[in-house]
């Protein structure tokens, strides 16, 4: 948007309507985004009263208590353990997916449907649909396998049993994303690398992979903040006396009970602003590695 | 078209990150904005209850002419709710209290002041409602909510184990120790049977009882932690010999749940609070194979404790319709509606001597050990700000049940996270 003082009526005009209609948003950005990440931040410096009466400042103690308190040092390993394993599973089987589904083929639609539908429902119902079939007792997962394994309770695997689930409810939304970067790469390069001599394989690895690459960037960054802030499914399916609780309960998690269940808020928002600076690092080392491997057309 | 989607990938990242800080806080004060011919909002979070209140509602409406809508939620997110709208000032009209966090509601004018309407109120009968309550709800001398009801402890058995086993049905006359040697017979070898079960959250309605009727405290007469009382700790190591022998082990537990179980002829017996059986009457398994005991005494001192609670009728301070809202708590309270309460089985009432029509509310469990609990209660322990330690009580009888702790060492950490947390309150 040009200086409108220098400008034509007609940009001036222009200068004005783009902000009338970029406004909504922007207001919806403060309201909901901007404004409570600096409240989080300024209550991280505060022991919160009830019902947001009575704060009192009590600098970086916050801070110190935290970085001293082992069972945010454990959540954050939880929360890694569960987006290094959720991240590329996801992507790497959605990708596959969205491949094979790219082609004519029968029923596809339903296909496409069938893995999309995970996303459509919610999350808190199927959470709960998985911790029956995860149950020792009476899941089906054991009954079929035959085993008495305590997929959810059992300290060492709840957290891997929790990403089955994470992955399971996003691969339909990677996917979808896939095959619409896939609909953008054009035919004739197959076609070329067809008649060239190139094999499903090598194609997939020298054509595919490099024009699709934008897409799994924007999956990869999207899918990392989303795993890093698990909750709902650690939530739902672990129970407050799980003995897998403190080995699987994620950052968010440790925010949502010092906030709203201890009612302590300002230590709560210090664990989130931890959470902040951990996502900003992580994503600014991707936008700056994607140099290495993400080809612009 | 590249650059764009790197552009939106970037924007996506900063709104993701933004909508998980939205969470922190943020208030606004809108205030009541409901005028008369509004309907009233009413919050409850049991749904077992829902059927019932909404009979006793409708008739309100039918009565007063004034509507009023039931919302039910669940616990965890009707506290959120309720805080979240007693900070942003949007609450519903009228809803429950509970004992965890009555004083936190009251001591910041949340609630709204009723003890002008109750001393007027030609309908209420407060001598009639237990003082325990009445004190639970009334802070600096104000009344703040009128009690709802009230509950008591007794044990489920599950009958066709007893059968099978040849052992009599439990007429409320054993000890704790021979409740234990029945469990003990009741416990297959095979993992298929056990005799009991509970967890570290089920304090009110299983371990607590023990505790009190062994004669030990939670919370002591001077506001200090009960748990380095000896009569506590004997109690606490009895709840360990049942955990470690007669209960499936603490992942069953935590991933199926006590009641299901129960529920799924697992386990023989299980201690419950008298909120259980509206939805218990409703499971034809335990229609058919179960009953009910009062809780077993103890040797020493020959008592039988249930502990009690009871929920109160409260109303937001910022409510558009004050006169409305209490004229519904008021009916909640009078002697028919209390009566009403307890006919339909929604609960035990509040108000003396109406719960005899509660035992009879259904004929397929026997519930007077329920009524006979009564002779011999002690009141939830508390303190003014009782979640602050509640929590992390239960979370260290976790490692108890794990193995990966002593009872004893856990009863003495207990100890001093309690009264360390009940120096720092600050009401």
């Amino acid at each position: 948007m040009a200086n409108p003082k220098k400008g034509t009526s007609q940009e001036r005009n222009e200068f004005v309507w783009g902000w009338i209609f970029i406004l909504p948003t922007m207001i919806g950005l403060i309201v909901l985004n901007i404004y409570p990440i600096f409240k989080t931040i300024y209550e991280s410096f505060f022991k919160t009263g009830d019902f947001g009466k009575g704060n009192i400042f009590i600098g970086a103690e916050n801070y110190t208590k935290m970085f001293g308190d082992g069972e945010v040092w454990q959540a954050l390993i939880n929360t890694f353990k569960y987006a290094i394993v959720e991240v590329p599973f996801s992507i790497i089987i959605s990708l596959v997916l969205a491949v094979l589904l790219n082609r004519k083929m029968k029923g596809r639609a339903v296909y496409r449907t069938i893995f999309f539908l995970p996303m459509v429902a919610a999350p808190a119902a199927i959470a709960m649909v998985w911790r029956w079939l995860f149950n020792a007792e009476f899941g089906l997962l054991n009954h079929i396998l035959g085993t008495k394994t305590n997929w959810v309770s059992n300290p060492k695997i709840a957290i891997f049993a929790i990403a089955v689930i994470g992955i399971w409810s996003i691969i339909g939304y990677n996917m979808v994303l896939f095959i619409s970067g896939l609909q953008e790469i054009p035919g004739d390069y197959y076609e070329a690398a067809s008649i060239d001599g190139a094999t499903g394989i090598k194609q997939f690895w020298h054509i595919t992979c490099p024009l699709l690459s934008p897409t799994i960037f924007f999956v990869m960054i999207t899918r990392v903040i989303g795993g890093l802030q698990v909750f709902d499914l650690i939530y739902m399916v672990i129970d407050r006396n799980n003995p897998a609780l403190k080995k699987t309960q994620s950052l968010v998690y440790l925010f949502y009970q010092n906030s709203f269940v201890e009612n302590n808020k300002g230590y709560g928002s210090t664990i989130v602003v931890l959470l902040l600076a951990i996502i900003m690092v992580i994503t600014v080392f991707q936008m700056w590695g994607q140099k290495k491997w993400v080809h612009y057309s | 078209m590249k650059i764009k989607r790197l552009i939106a990938a970037g924007l996506t990242a900063t709104m993701v990150v933004g909508m998980l800080t939205a969470c922190g806080g943020g208030s606004s004060d809108d205030g009541g904005s409901k005028k008369k011919g509004d309907a009233l909002t009413v919050a409850i979070w049991d749904t077992n209850q829902q059927a019932g209140l909404q009979e006793i509602i409708d008739e309100f409406t039918a009565e007063t002419g004034v509507k009023a809508e039931l919302q039910v939620l669940d616990w965890s997110a009707y506290w959120t709710l309720l805080e979240a709208g007693a900070t942003g000032g949007d609450m519903p009209d009228v809803f429950w209290m509970h004992s965890n966090e009555a004083v936190k509601y009251m001591s910041n004018d949340i609630l709204l002041d009723l003890t002008d309407y109750v001393s007027k109120s030609e309908k209420l009968e407060m001598d009639k409602f237990p003082q325990d309550l009445k004190d639970m709800y009334t802070w600096k001398d104000k009344v703040y909510a009128v009690p709802k009801d009230r509950d008591t402890i007794a044990m489920w058995y599950n009958k066709k184990m007893f059968d099978e086993a040849k052992i009599d049905y439990p007429d409320g006359s054993w000890t704790w120790d021979e409740f234990y040697e029945i469990a003990e017979k009741l416990t297959k070898d095979d993992g298929s049977q056990f005799g009991f079960a509970a967890q570290p959250s089920n304090e009110q309605d299983t371990w607590m009882n023990m505790v009190y009727s062994m004669g030990g405290t939670i919370v002591t007469d001077d506001n200090k932690s009960g748990f380095d009382d000896p009569n506590t700790i004997k109690a606490m190591e009895f709840l360990d010999k049942c955990v470690k022998n007669v209960m499936p082990d603490s992942n069953t537990m935590s991933e199926t749940g006590t009641d299901v179980l129960f529920q799924s002829g697992k386990v023989a017996m299980i201690s419950q609070g008298s909120w259980m059986v509206a939805g218990f009457k409703d499971n034809d398994y335990l229609v058919e194979n179960a009953d009910v005991a009062r809780l077993p005494k103890d040797a020493t001192t020959g008592r039988s404790v249930s502990l009690y609670n009871g929920l109160g009728w409260a109303a937001s301070a910022g409510t558009g319709m004050p006169d409305e809202a209490f004229q519904l708590i008021e009916w909640f309270g009078s002697k028919d509606m209390q009566l009403k309460q307890a006919e339909l089985g929604v609960t035990m009432a509040a108000y003396d001597g109406v719960s005899d029509a509660w035992v009879n509310n259904t004929d397929v469990f026997h519930l007077q050990p329920y009524l006979d609990a009564m002779d011999d209660t002690v009141f939830r322990p508390h303190t003014n700000s009782t979640l602050a330690w509640w929590n992390p009580m239960c979370e260290e009888l976790v490692k108890v049940w794990n193995n990966e702790e002593k009872m004893a060492d856990a009863c003495k950490n207990i100890t001093s996270m309690m009264n360390e947390k009940i120096s720092e309150e600050s009401y």
